[in-house]
């Protein structure tokens, strides 16, 4: 029975979107199923089942282990932190054998649960006791150090704003945040001065991007171009010379959407726009239907999440911002964030279903 | 409403919904209307929620505004921007833009390729490790040591590697390393690789002439006001490749350490074809050995023993000490201190000039020396260019070594060609002279803008030059020059094997220069073909003779055959100028 309140609609948006990102991998592949849009396709399918198995399952279940699920996923983190330092470069993944995680994926869905928990159980009108922040700020700081050291600004920057959104929605006071900021900034000097010259340089040449003209310089001029060269209507389907002639790289993963943008013109980016900007309003009303705080600021969290990706992507490819590494959901070629992403949307249709489930506000821990 | 102040509660009474409505399925957007809600609360809990519901309110507003930004930049890129926007990142425009150079019939003989050549800024390079690493695996043949010491210098401009491949340049590009860029480049290539390379010379990395033509001609190349206009050459590249293809036969065949061969216009003194071996690729001048990059021709400098006997006899007729008919007394080798002037073949008789000339007797042509004098001997040297280095436009040109002082002894050796060194192009442009009706054409690897024939001096008369294109077809005809004959072209010339002065000085018979310098047709001559093999050793089928008449004359007539042709000579009927009035008689005056 509860597989009929899913909200169906929800499903349908994020069908939409998948099949257009399928749709642009088979074109950037110069209009070949290999070796990105079949792979993209039974990844989808799979996370389409999961999804829906996520979003049945008991919310209470989620409340109950979400701090088991954080501790898990932060020691998972540290693993690869020493492994990364015995192995070679930068790692980021466990190799379970038959399946590889990326236990920084799995950080941005445990971040959200273990905040939703914790804020769930804060009375409302305790929320505006300093000492009642000391905790969450831990839980956000942690993760984002170790994710950081990797590096991956990218997942670092989802991170930070997923959790200043969620810290926002459950009544935190502004001037709180006001401080936090501040005082963010007055330590940077000092911060600075234990980081490594390589460390300095990099996050110099992420502030200067015409230090980089190779890597994102490049990038965005050719994402830009391809951007422009679609015009008001695009060239047609498989018609994008830029993207199909590799002007752009990297285009089946986080470049996707120029060729889109190319192929369809201005029109076909509005709609794919317009298509997240559905997904949003639906996880804002979820979270504003629901009826217990975990709910709602897992809808509110994860809503924020997908829409930061959205945000950073698309103003990354526009140029507007430098470049990170950062796909846009369910269109860009890509199995670990699918994965995740379909899993967070699971999330979201489990709190619509379970909206009027009563949730104590102390739960054992799981 | 739970323990905090509703005691009797010990799990949690579920919170209103914000909207405190059923939210229909599928219809996301209707927060507009919001209800009062129906529970009464708690004034503080009324107003977490009501702090909620704003926040909720204002984060749907951020987003919103987001994305009418993202809207408005997409609206701004689709319909504002132009697609025919340069599409290149992070390249700068070529730096020089050198004109191509090309041989007489418009044949590129170098010209410019844009490359993109991959520099670093060293300072901005994040992880040394991880960019050589990348580096190396597109670029294996870079030296790791070197890249990780550069990407460590700190420096904000190091050069990782010059002028990269279309692919090459794609693959860094891909694997996004910051503090690496491109500069545009051109690259100069040279299309025919091999040959000319001694003409045309090559350029260094940053595309500046450092031998032959590009180097001479530098600054002319790079002027902007000549807007890339090629440098046209008076070499043509078919005759330049049948000419290096033969002397790369007889270099081969007689196992010799190298060769030279000028093919020469004896009006204009243009060079049609000048070859050096061992040569060299210009497309890779770093891998040539400074011996490939010698230029034999011009630079090298020899003694070029019996084929200087056309010098002495011409001087001895032209002075008038000497007449065709005239007999000199080769019976008894000449001593003079400690030396002794011996024949090969020795006649040991009174020789006529065209036999002294034919027989190749050192005897005779010393005694024509002699008749003649040692003021005359160095004032015609002089005068036919072999006391001083060439006006060739290229900076390898040697500078003869000559008799200082110029004494009684010296006019013996010069008479047969030893005691002055010359390169291989003084001697075909002496020859040249010599045979084009006595005027001296100083030599050139430039085509003549015009076609108004060029002022040459004139350095013989033309009836000595009568005599000497008579002489020289003779020798092909019953002489050393046999070999060189080909049917129809009335190919004339004179061999040269001269003994090379050894490591401690001295002659050593073992080491031989092999020439033979003829000119075609005898009857109108229009080029002079010299072939110089330097160390040739003898073959069964020469039967162990390793001189010129039985290694370079049979090169030449090989080039004369292919030639030719191209170049449109003829092969003509009719007398043979060897059979002229006065040469045979004066010939067969003391035979048997």
């Amino acid at each position: 029975m509860r597989l009929l309140s899913i909200n169906w609609g929800l499903v349908l948006l994020v069908i939409a979107i998948a099949a257009i990102g399928v749709a642009m991998l088979y074109s950037s592949a110069g209009g070949s199923w290999d070796p990105w849009a079949g792979r993209q396709l039974a990844r989808f399918i799979i996370g389409l089942c999961v999804m829906v198995v996520v979003a049945v399952i008991d919310i209470s279940l989620y409340a109950r282990y979400a701090y088991l699920l954080y501790g898990v996923t932060l020691v998972g983190l540290v693993g690869v932190e020493v492994m990364g330092s015995i192995g070679m470069g930068a790692q980021r993944w466990i190799d379970l054998g038959f399946f590889q995680i990326q236990p920084s994926e799995i950080m941005k869905l445990a971040l959200v649960l273990a905040l939703a928990r914790y804020f769930h159980g804060v009375m409302p009108e305790h929320i505006g006791r300093p000492t009642v922040l000391i905790v969450p700020l831990i839980m956000v700081l942690l993760p984002i150090a170790l994710v950081l050291k990797q590096p991956n600004l990218g997942t670092a920057t989802l991170l930070l704003l997923g959790s200043g959104a969620i810290f926002f929605l459950a009544g935190v006071r502004l001037w709180k945040f006001a401080i936090v900021i501040g005082a963010g900034l007055a330590a940077l000097p000092i911060a600075w001065e234990f980081l490594h010259d390589y460390q300095k340089r990099r996050v110099l040449t992420f502030l200067d991007p015409e230090a980089d003209p190779l890597g994102a310089g490049y990038n965005i001029l050719q994402s830009m171009i391809a951007l422009g060269s679609g015009g008001v209507f695009g060239k047609g389907y498989l018609l994008g010379t830029q993207s199909q002639l590799r002007f752009v790289p990297e285009v089946h993963t986080d470049f996707i959407f120029p060729q889109l943008a190319e192929e369809f013109g201005m029109i076909g980016g509005l709609l794919l726009i317009l298509l997240y900007v559905c997904v949003f309003g639906y996880a804002l009303a979820i979270g504003l239907g629901c009826r217990h705080q975990f709910g709602r600021l897992v809808a509110l969290g994860i809503g924020t999440q997908l829409f930061l990706y959205v945000f950073i992507n698309l103003s990354m490819v526009m140029g507007l911002i430098p470049v990170v590494g950062i796909p846009l959901p369910l269109v860009s070629y890509g199995g670990s964030a699918t994965m995740t992403l379909m899993i967070g949307v699971g999330l979201i249709l489990s709190v619509s279903v379970h909206r009027e489930r009563r949730l104590p506000r102390r739960l054992d821990h799981g | 409403m739970t323990d905090g102040y509703q005691p009797t509660f010990d799990a949690g009474t579920p919170l209103p919904p914000l909207s405190a409505v059923h939210i229909p399925e599928g219809s996301p957007f209707s927060p507009g209307q919001r209800p009062r809600p129906t529970i009464m609360l708690d004034g503080q809990t009324k107003q977490a929620i009501e702090t909620g519901r704003n926040r909720l309110m204002i984060v749907g507003a951020v987003f919103c505004f987001c994305f009418l930004a993202l809207a408005l930049r997409l609206f701004d890129l689709g319909v504002f921007s132009r697609p025919d926007e340069p599409r290149g990142a992070a390249v700068v425009e070529p730096v020089v833009e050198r004109a191509p150079i090309v041989d007489r019939n418009g044949n590129i003989l170098a010209t410019n390729l844009t490359t993109a050549s991959l520099y670093a800024d060293a300072s901005k390079v994040i992880d040394v490790d991880e960019a050589v690493t990348k580096l190396m695996r597109v670029l294996p043949d870079l030296s790791r040591g070197e890249l990780d010491a550069k990407l460590r210098s700190g420096k904000s401009f190091v050069w990782v590697k010059r002028n990269l491949t279309p692919r090459q340049e794609y693959e860094v590009n891909s694997l996004g390393l910051p503090g690496l860029a491109f500069q545009r480049e051109e690259r100069r290539v040279y299309p025919y690789g091999r040959l000319a390379a001694h003409v045309v010379g090559f350029v260094d990395i940053d595309s500046k002439g450092i031998s032959g033509i590009e180097s001479r001609f530098d600054d002319l190349l790079r002027d902007p006001s000549r807007h890339g206009m090629p440098l046209k050459l008076s070499i043509d590249i078919r005759v330049q490749h049948a000419v290096t293809d033969e002397l790369s036969r007889a270099v081969k065949t007689f196992s010799a350490i190298g060769g030279s061969a000028i093919v020469q216009d004896v009006r204009t003194g243009e060079i049609v074809a000048m070859v050096s071996l061992p040569d060299f690729d210009p497309n890779n001048p770093r891998e040539a050995t400074p011996e490939n990059r010698f230029n034999r021709s011009t630079l090298g400098t020899y003694e070029m023993g019996s084929t200087f006997k056309t010098f002495n006899t011409a001087m001895a007729l032209d002075s008038g000490t000497a007449k065709l008919t005239s007999g000199f007394d080769a019976t008894h080798p000449i001593r003079y201190g400690r030396f002794t002037i011996n024949d090969d073949h020795a006649k040991a008789r009174w020789l006529t000039v065209p036999e002294i000339f034919v027989y190749s007797s050192n005897i005779g042509s010393v005694k024509m020396a002699l008749a003649a004098g040692t003021e005359r001997q160095r004032e015609f040297m002089t005068r036919i260019g072999m006391t001083r280095r060439l006006p060739i436009e290229l900076p390898e040109a040697g500078a003869p070594q000559v008799p200082n002082p110029w004494r009684e002894i010296n006019t013996m050796t010069v008479a047969f060609g030893h005691g002055i060194s010359v390169t291989p192009l003084h001697l075909s442009t002496g020859v040249a002279a010599l045979i084009n009706g006595g005027i001296y054409f100083p030599p050139t690897l430039l085509r003549a803008e015009t076609d108004r024939p060029p002022t040459g001096e004139r350095v013989i008369t033309s009836k000595t030059s009568s005599a000497m294109r008579r002489l020289m077809r003779l020798n092909s005809v019953m002489g050393t020059g046999k070999n060189a004959d080909v049917p129809g072209y009335w190919v004339g010339g004179k061999t040269g094997t001269a003994e090379k002065v050894g490591a401690h000085g001295g002659y050593a018979r073992k080491s031989l220069l092999s020439s033979f310098v003829a000119g075609f047709p005898m009857t109108e001559p229009r080029y002079v073909v010299l072939v110089m093999i330097d160390e040739p050793k003898g073959t069964k089928e020469t039967h162990g003779y390793a001189t010129g008449g039985w290694t370079a004359a049979p090169a030449v007539a090989n080039i004369v055959e292919r030639i030719a042709p191209m170049l449109g000579v003829l092969p003509t009927q009719g007398p043979d100028p060897a059979t002229a009035e006065g040469i045979l008689i004066a010939a067969s005056a003391g035979k048997d």
